[in-house]
């Protein structure tokens, strides 16, 4: 113990002091920073009893942090089907309007029903040409929205397929960030730097990958990170490795998408050994190769029973069935129960019926719309104005039950109304489903972000009280350095 | 005693406390010195003869020791080649003549061709960590020379590899195993892994895991840069193949835990695996480690507490190059003190020998700290006053005896 080291040791707290508030002036600045976390300097005492700063530690929580990303990856999974079934509900006005209201109303469902009432009207007045005319645009814009329906199904997977490019690309530029900064952590760390603005800088990076792909991380030695997708599939480690999508140029009901190699695993699509569980990516695949096929496979059943229901019969009972006022280029016979993909993009209006292309409306009501030249397929064979058994007959096709493909989802024996409905009734369930699950995790990513700011985001008290803690102390020190000295002064005086 | 002996008694007194004077005063002007030991004065009685019991002449002499083993204040730097010692011992230094020397002055720097040198231009002495035996004496070290900005690279030869592997993972098919690198090949879990080579470059190991049949696996290796479009067939097969066998009774690995794999032109990597597990979980790896580095340019040093002094390179990884030893005598206080805070072994204290730092006797070296000089002002201050008191009061006892003699003198 000596007046030196006392003067040492008020020198050395001045130092410290100083490193402490250069502390607390970055956690001020970092308040507002969102992913920034609280530092601390780590104060210890010396061997001569005085203070010395060993480094800056940062406030962490890594099982919040863990689960701050996966709820950013459930989240951007649950939003991108959401905005999926948004975008397919917005293009046909799905839950615009009341089932029976077609001016906003444009689903097969709702056109099928308005079409099934104007042949019980053109029943009642079958000489009515101008009933007929209700019944033939009813029926054209049963296949327009069939058509409409069909093109927008595959136009959402064209984009979610440009979605998962950009994403991947994304996913790329994120890991070689990563990597730079994961370098300089691990340098830093092993030279004593202090590391924790990088540390926030990769916490930051994590946050956004995870949006994009579900992840797991591994921390080893000197803080070097390792980064799994959430399958198993490594994204990072040491170096990234690559994340490979080729994009399809455009898409029909039969295209597949290509899958989503991660270091040349397949993670997506149905021979992925090692699929994503969540991220924007997942989200995306599911709405591309699940959701929308199957969407599309019923608009093609529905397509599919319309043309059965419509179609005519030989009436000599020779020849087979072919279609009648619903058909589709190329057609020789009514198909059998089983999805034919594309068929709802392809379903047109029999020309042959159609004034406005040759065609006469009065084979609504007397058959023979098929081909006109063949008189076996003409049930009105008398020509009478009130022939009312082919348009009955049509009417009650509407709710006899017939056999569809049980590989669209909505079971193998009803009829097309029900058919339809169900499969409005499906979409509805399905997109009211995603929209829960994605408001429902928004909920759960907001609290989860919250926690993990609570416990090391930074609490604007708590650094004033340690400035005034550190102001007072500065001012302890330097009225010691001035007491040394005046004691100094007094030894000076006596020689 | 005789007139005439108080002017040789008062003479020596005034002479000790000149010698006090001027420990006081070297004490003063390194008070901020890196390593220096305070000088103190001792005095002791010279007489000139002894008869009797009756008091005969009698004088003083003064010598000044330097206190070798009392250690300073450390004080916090900013540099890692600024070093001291927390405990016994001392640093080996030479000088450029080859001269080996002991201090405690830390403050080391590299000069232009690597060599670490301290303010007083010794440099510091140690020994590659390469070697099969520490030397114990100062003969057998070397200048500790830091090659900045040179590139080194280090060849994988250890990891290990912890992970599970889900049990209800579907059956591979034996011929379209991995080990195949048939173009059909499949497998059920795939993870990847960098390793280095002899020449620092990165290699990736693809590890793929499959299913032979229940409880069994089997791990096939794979180089990634061999890979067709980033799977198979790999243009050269696997470079390890192994079996792998878990208990049924608690998924531990029974059989294959080991796995020694060839980096391509690199060296022997032995794996081991006994972190694997075979539950019914996700796949999942949890640690996977390998030794090595890419090579990389010597960019700063770290120095152990054991005195282990690290490279770190660019990259981050850290190489271990030397070790700096500490060396001591029997009686450091018998050293002799040199300029630049450097102390000589003499005969009176013994052989120097070096032992590790903060093992047995010797202390621990700081990394970013220097010793400071043990003189306190404040002490020295005092000391002065005392010794200038001292010195006057000699004088009064000259003065004294020279008006004895005049009175003497005057008698005739």
């Amino acid at each position: 113990m000596s007046l030196t080291n006392a003067g040492a040791i008020a020198n050395q707290s001045l130092g410290t002091i100083a490193a402490q508030i250069n502390v607390v002036s970055r956690n001020i600045a970092g308040v507002n920073v969102s992913g920034y976390a609280t530092k601390t300097a780590l104060v210890s005492t010396t061997s001569n009893g005085g203070t010395q700063i060993n480094g800056v530690a940062r406030a962490t929580n890594a099982a919040l942090f863990q689960n701050s990303l996966q709820a950013s990856a459930t989240q951007a999974a649950a939003s991108a089907l959401s905005s999926g079934f948004d975008q397919i509900d917005q293009a046909l006005g799905l839950s615009s309007g009341t089932a029976t209201n077609t001016s906003t109303n444009r689903s097969p469902a709702a056109l099928l029903s308005a079409l099934q009432s104007a042949l019980q009207s053109y029943s009642a007045s079958p000489s009515d040409t101008t009933v007929a005319q209700t019944v033939l645009s009813s029926a054209k814009a049963v296949a327009q929205a069939l058509n409409t329906a069909s093109t927008t199904v595959q136009q959402l997977r064209a984009q979610a397929d440009g979605e998962i490019a950009t994403s991947v690309a994304n996913i790329n530029s994120i890991l070689t960030q990563f990597q730079q900064v994961n370098t300089e952590v691990v340098a830093g760390t092993q030279a004593g730097r202090d590391v924790t603005s990088a540390l926030d800088q990769r916490d930051a990076l994590l946050k956004s990958l995870s949006s994009e792909i579900g992840v797991t991380t591994v921390t080893r030695a000197n803080n070097d990170m390792v980064i799994y997708a959430d399958g198993g599939a490594t994204l990072f480690e040491t170096s990234p490795r690559s994340v490979t999508f080729q994009a399809s140029a455009s898409y029909t009901a039969s295209t597949t998408g290509n899958a989503v190699y991660v270091d040349g695993v397949p993670v997506t699509g149905a021979s992925a050994s090692m699929p994503l569980q969540s991220g924007k990516l997942q989200g995306l695949t599911q709405l591309r190769d699940v959701v929308a096929p199957q969407y599309q496979s019923q608009l093609d059943e529905t397509a599919r029973g319309l043309i059965a229901s419509f179609a005519e019969t030989d009436q000599s009972g020779l020849g087979g069935s072919v279609p009648g006022l619903f058909t589709y280029s190329g057609a020789t016979s009514v198909p059998g129960a089983s999805v034919i993909p594309g068929l709802a993009g392809d379903i047109i209006v029999n020309p042959n019926a159609d004034p406005s292309q040759g065609g006469n409306l009065d084979r609504l009501r007397d058959g023979g719309i098929s081909d006109p030249t063949n008189s076996a397929y003409v049930y009105n064979t008398t020509g009478a104005a009130g022939f009312t058994d082919r348009i009955n007959q049509l009417v009650a096709s509407f709710s006899t039950a017939q056999s569809f493909d049980s590989s669209a989802g909505l079971g193998s024996s009803q009829s097309l109304m029900d058919y339809a409905t169900s499969s409005l009734g499906w979409f509805e369930a399905q997109r009211q489903q995603a929209t829960d699950t994605e408001s429902y995790q928004s909920t759960l990513l907001s609290q989860t972000t919250d926690a993990l700011s609570n416990s090391s985001g930074v609490n604007l008290d708590e650094q004033m009280s340690k400035m005034l803690d550190l102001e007072n102390s500065y001012q302890a020190s330097a009225k010691l350095i001035s007491a040394i000295d005046a004691m100094y002064t007094a030894l000076f005086q006596a020689l | 005693m005789t007139a005439s002996a108080l002017f040789n008694t008062s003479v020596m007194g005034m002479s000790a406390q000149t010698t006090a004077l001027s420990a006081v005063a070297e004490n003063i002007s390194n008070s901020s010195t890196v390593g220096y030991k305070e000088a103190t004065t001792q005095f002791q009685t010279l007489l000139t003869s002894f008869q009797g019991g009756s008091d005969a002449d009698g004088g003083v002499s003064a010598s000044n020791v330097v206190e070798v083993t009392k250690s300073g204040n450390m004080t916090s730097t900013t540099s890692s080649t600024d070093l001291a010692i927390q405990g016994d011992g001392f640093f080996v230094v030479s000088d450029t003549g080859g001269n080996t020397f002991l201090t405690r002055a830390g403050s080391f720097l590299p000069d232009s061709t690597g060599r670490l040198v301290n303010s007083a231009g010794y440099y510091l002495m140690g020994y590659s960590s390469s070697v099969a035996s520490a030397p114990t004496d100062p003969s057998g070290l070397e200048a500790v020379t830091i090659p900045y900005g040179k590139e080194i690279g280090t060849a994988s030869t250890e990891g290990s590899l912890t992970a599970n592997l889900p049990s209800t993972a579907d059956t591979i098919n034996a011929a379209d195993l991995p080990s195949a690198n048939a173009s059909t090949s499949t497998y059920s879990k795939k993870t990847s892994v960098t390793a280095y080579d002899n020449l620092g470059n990165p290699v990736t190991l693809d590890v793929y895991f499959s299913k032979t049949s229940s409880n069994s696996w089997e791990m096939s290796v794979f180089d990634a840069s061999t890979a067709t479009n980033g799977g198979f067939p790999y243009s050269s097969g696997a470079i390890t193949t192994q079996s792998l066998t878990f208990s049924a009774t608690d998924g531990s690995i029974t059989g294959g835990a080991s796995a020694s794999i060839a980096v391509p032109n690199g060296s022997t990597l032995s794996l081991d695996l006994s972190g694997l597990t075979q539950l019914g979980s996700t796949f999942s790896v949890s640690n996977p480690t390998i030794n090595g580095n890419a090579a990389s340019p010597v960019s700063s040093v770290s120095i152990a507490k054991d005195g282990t002094l690290s490279y770190v390179l660019g990259n981050g990884k850290s190489v271990s190059a030397y070790k700096i030893p500490l060396g001591t005598v029997a009686s450091p206080t018998n050293l002799q003190a040199q300029s630049g805070n450097t102390f000589a072994v003499t005969k009176e204290s013994g052989a120097a020998y070096l032992g590790d730092a903060n093992s047995g006797t010797m202390g621990a070296i700081g990394s970013d700290q220097l010793e400071g000089s043990t003189v306190d002002l404040a002490t020295q201050l005092s000391n002065m006053i005392v010794a200038q008191r001292s010195f006057s009061a000699n004088s009064q006892v000259f003065q004294v005896a020279s008006e004895l003699m005049q009175v003497l003198n005057n008698l005739k």
